[in-house]
């Protein structure tokens, strides 16, 4: 039952897509200037490098191709490390091949426009996006996903399971055994992204230090990359994961019904995948267009559809800005794009958070 | 015989250049203090510096050598004995269990360390009951010793294919005689076999200790919940350690790297003295019937098919498992979860598709004309006494010393900053050669080890009835290492299927491969096609596995 049900919402999913699309074509549509379409027409081809997935990606890439086929888009997803190497370096070859950059590693994509890599475009789907949306008219958040526990409900019951970051502390503190070594998350010192919400922990968690130290006792594991993490959420090997974007999440529950998500009570991170057009960029027009589409009505819904969690305010559904909003409030910490994320990228700070971090954990 | 020379040192030139490019532009990006192509970049130590004062630099380093050597007492001693109980004793089943024997090299790393997590890891399907039987923990897959007896078990194919090869190409005469004096088939290996394959040992040896040092799948996935740190994943982690890449860092452990491989290619040198010793296809060479081994066949067949249990059977089991069910682990029954969603799913995306083809062509016809390369390359320096040839015994083994990353990456530069080549850099061409210098030691080993082996007399017997070099290289030598050169190919073949590192920096849209695909589905997530992907490469390299075997066979006959 449960199958057949899958593969009719999956029928209508498939339906619904491109047919919606085109109906909707003239409210929900990105307002790029005439001109700047038929400038970027003329361009042809542009080339995204990209973090995200082209799985997830795929339905947006059709609907684009619909609604500009004059505009071919050749997609690339890499990881958020290769991208930013292959756009500096490629920059100092004088040979930029991106025409727009869409990655999820919030403070390399930031340093890359205080670098002066980016180019400037005041789009004009900007009025629906937050504030803090936009740095500059240079750097761009185009998602709104939410930092979720993930936990695993054939082996944990869901009164556990817990509910705020102080919770999993006191969880820790009070029952070590349960939870020793059955907790995962990235690991800061290998992943930028861990990095990134580890700090932003230290922020908004006002006994941070104590939940550090409550970690290091349970013997926390920690990975590298979010499948490895879901993989063994799943399989039980670990019972519950902290930091886990919300987004991947909700793709694998879909699949694997044995994941339940919490959005932390006391604080909800939420991040957001960045887009930026280089200032060294071929294809100028091209790029807007594809940015505009990205922050459209038309595209976000689509992006919601995906999982990925529309950023803007006009856009209803599970994955989306609006719906979290409701939920869960002013406990939803967005990270604002702008130059406080080159905090984390500061030598000094940065060895010495780590520095901080191995300690607490007792790894060193 | 000058221009013949100048052919020769031609030849090395070409190859110099495509193994120096990545390396001189790592070496000096060691010395600086950012990235070379940026003006503010100046000459510094400061890398140097901060890597030797890391303390997990060191950690990373002790734990490297010790898997390294370890996984080399392993894989050498029984790849050797695999070699001579399939190539000369009358062991059961033999023809069949050959194809087999290679799976290890084909599997990608990460898809090993995979199936061993979902077969053997905590709540593995085979953890499971046994920990319920004796009722604790049986075994921790994450630490050093399950990773480094993984790692040496894996690649005993590495050694069994150059011990075979070689095997092979020389006559069975002195185990005839030794036979016919009353040896055993135990004393004909120890004292007759084996001492006369040594070059090849040697060598597999030397490769296998290197690719510990490079080893980086495996750790990758099984060191990951235990912060087991090798060399290769501390450079992931450098790459983190400031936020932004930090390429002299990464540059100053290549270099690292790089300075262990020279003392062991001269150690090497130095072993294998006179390469005449070792001189054992005559010009009277005959075929002799297998080795009797009595009641031992069975007790040999058993531990063979123990070691593709242990290694082929149970990760692959492990993938296949993943590959059907939705969920897996504790309190799980696995009837209920089964499904074959995630093989369609793969259809349903172009670039997986397309993966899977391009892997297929990178293989067959990219190994084909890499081996051609190598082939030049070990006969340009064939029987040349001359500082060019021992130029180039070194220059082999450079890249074997990079890490694949790394190497990629040094290329991706490569195709980016030298403006003739610019433009093929978002072509296969940009990937195959990558790929062909990264494995150049290992292609090279393979062809020059069946080289070695020719007496000079068969080629100096044309030589002095008024034959060309070129018609002795054609009529003689050619035609007697085609064993060496067929299984170099089906070498290279596997290899650059399973290939996942150094293809990540030069990957574009339509040069998909199924190893870099594989590494980026894990990294977001979507497990489910990377198990169903994985088992998709094993079934298609096992078909071509087996097509290269029947090819190989005939051209045997």
């Amino acid at each position: 039952m449960r199958q057949l049900l899958r593969l009719a919402l999956f029928a209508c999913l498939v339906c619904i897509g491109p047919t919606r699309g085109a109906a909707a074509a003239d409210d929900d549509s990105p307002a790029t200037a005439k001109e700047v379409i038929s400038a970027a027409e003329q361009e042809g081809k542009i080339t995204v490098y990209s973090t995200t997935d082209s799985a997830l990606v795929q339905p947006l890439l059709k609907d684009f191709a619909a609604l500009h086929p004059k505009i071919p888009v050749e997609y690339t997803d890499m990881n958020s490390t290769e991208l930013y190497n292959r756009v500096i370096s490629e920059a100092g070859a004088g040979a930029v091949a991106a025409d727009v950059l869409w990655s999820s590693a919030m403070d390399l994509q930031v340093r890359l426009a205080n670098d002066g890599y980016a180019a400037t475009y005041a789009s004009p789907e900007l009025s629906h996006l937050p504030k803090w949306a936009s740095w500059r008219n240079e750097a761009f958040a185009t998602t709104f996903e939410p930092i979720v526990f993930v936990y695993n409900k054939r082996l944990v019951k869901a009164e556990e399971a817990p509910q705020s970051h102080a919770d999993l502390r006191k969880a820790l503190e009070t029952n070590p055994d349960r939870w020793k070594g059955k907790i995962t998350s990235y690991d800061p010192e290998r992943s930028g992204i861990g990095f990134l919400l580890i700090t932003q922990d230290s922020k908004f968690d006002p006994e941070f230090a104590q939940t550090e130290r409550a970690y290091g006792k349970a013997s926390v594991k920690l990975y590298t990359s979010v499948g490895a993490m879901l993989e063994r959420i799943g399989s039980g090997e670990h019972l519950l994961g902290f930091n886990i974007f919300g987004s991947y999440a909700l793709a694998r529950q879909k699949k694997d019904p044995s994941l339940a998500i919490v959005y932390p009570k006391d604080y909800t991170l939420v991040m957001s995948r960045i887009a930026l057009v280089p200032k060294a960029a071929k294809h100028q027009n091209g790029a807007k267009v594809f940015l505009d589409y990205l922050l459209s009505k038309r595209g976000q819904r689509l992006m919601a559809k995906g999982m990925l969690f529309s950023i803007r305010d006009d856009v209803e559904g599970e994955a989306t800005a609006a719906a979290l909003t409701k939920q869960l409030g002013g406990t939803l910490k967005p990270l604002p794009v702008g130059p406080a994320l080159l905090d984390s990228l500061d030598q000094t700070k940065r060895l010495e958070f780590l520095k901080h971090w191995q300690q607490a954990l007792g790894t060193k | 015989m000058a221009s013949d020379s100048r052919r020769r040192a031609a030849v090395v030139l070409v190859a110099a250049a495509a193994v120096l490019a990545p390396l001189v532009i790592i070496v000096y990006q060691s010395f600086l203090d950012g990235p070379f192509f940026q003006p503010s970049s100046k000459l510094s130590l400061s890398a140097y510096r901060f890597v030797l004062a890391d303390s997990d630099f060191r950690r990373a380093f002790a734990t490297t050598a010790i898997i390294a050597a370890g996984m080399t007492l392993i894989a050498v001693p029984l790849g050797a004995v695999l070699a001579f109980v399939v190539v000369r004793t009358d062991l059961p089943g033999r023809r069949w269990l050959e194809p087999a024997l290679l799976v290890p090299i084909f599997l990608s790393p990460v898809v090993i360390a995979f199936g061993y997590v979902v077969a053997i890891g905590p709540v593995g399907f085979l953890t499971l009951p046994v920990r319920r039987l004796i009722g604790r923990d049986p075994w921790n897959l994450y630490s050093l010793a399950s990773v480094t007896a993984i790692a040496g078990l894996t690649h005993i194919p590495h050694v069994y294919l150059y011990a075979s090869s070689t095997l092979r190409s020389i006559g069975a005469d002195l185990e005839e005689a030794a036979r016919v004096a009353g040896a055993g088939a135990g004393r004909i290996a120890l004292t007759i076999s084996l001492p006369l394959i040594a070059p090849a040992l040697v060598y597999s040896g030397v490769l296998v200790f290197f690719l510990g040092f490079e080893l980086f799948g495996l750790p990758l996935i099984l060191g990951d919940p235990e912060g087991l740190l090798v060399l290769s994943t501390y450079l992931y982690k450098l790459t983190n350690r400031l936020g932004v890449p930090s390429y002299q860092l990464m540059a100053v452990v290549a270099v690292v790297i790089m300075l262990i491989a020279f003392p062991l290619v001269a150690l090497q040198r130095r072993l294998l003295g006179v390469a005449n010793r070792y001189v054992s296809v005559r010009g009277k060479a005959s075929r002799s019937s297998p080795l009797r081994i009595g009641a031992w066949r069975w007790g040999a067949l058993a531990l063979v098919v123990a070691w593709l249990a242990a290694t082929v059977v149970t990760p692959l089991a492990g993938v296949a498992l993943r590959s059907v069910v939705t969920t897996w682990g504790e309190g799980v029954r696995l009837a209920e979860v089964l499904t074959l969603d995630h093989f369609a799913e793969l259809l349903d995306y172009p670039n997986l598709v397309r993966g899977i083809g391009n892997t297929v062509l990178i293989g067959v016809a990219g190994g084909a004309l890499s081996v051609a390369c190598y082939a030049a390359i070990a006969l340009a320096t064939h029987r040349w006494n001359s500082p060019w040839a021992r130029a180039m015994d070194y220059l082999a083994m450079v890249p074997r010393g990079m890490p694949g990353l790394v190497a990629g990456l040094a290329f991706f530069w490569v195709f980016l900053f030298v403006k003739p080549i610019a433009p093929l850099r978002a072509t296969p061409v940009s990937l195959w050669l990558a790929y062909t210098v990264v494995w150049l030691a290992y292609g090279m080993r393979l062809i020059s080890s069946a080289l070695l082996q020719i007496a000079p007399e068969l080629e100096e017997a044309a030589y002095s009835v008024g034959a060309t070099r070129g018609r002795v290289t054609r009529e003689i030598t050619l035609p007697l290492v085609r064993f060496g050169l067929l299984g170099s190919w089906l070498l290279v073949f596997l290899i650059f299927v399973r290939e996942y590192s150094t293809g990540v920096y030069l990957l574009a849209p339509g040069s998909e491969v199924i190893g870099s695909l594989i590494v980026s589905l894990w990294g977001t997530g979507a497990v489910d096609t990377v198990s169903a992907l994985a088992l998709v490469n094993v079934v298609l390299v096992g078909v071509g596995l087996a097509v290269a075997l029947r090819l190989g066979v005939r051209v045997h006959e």
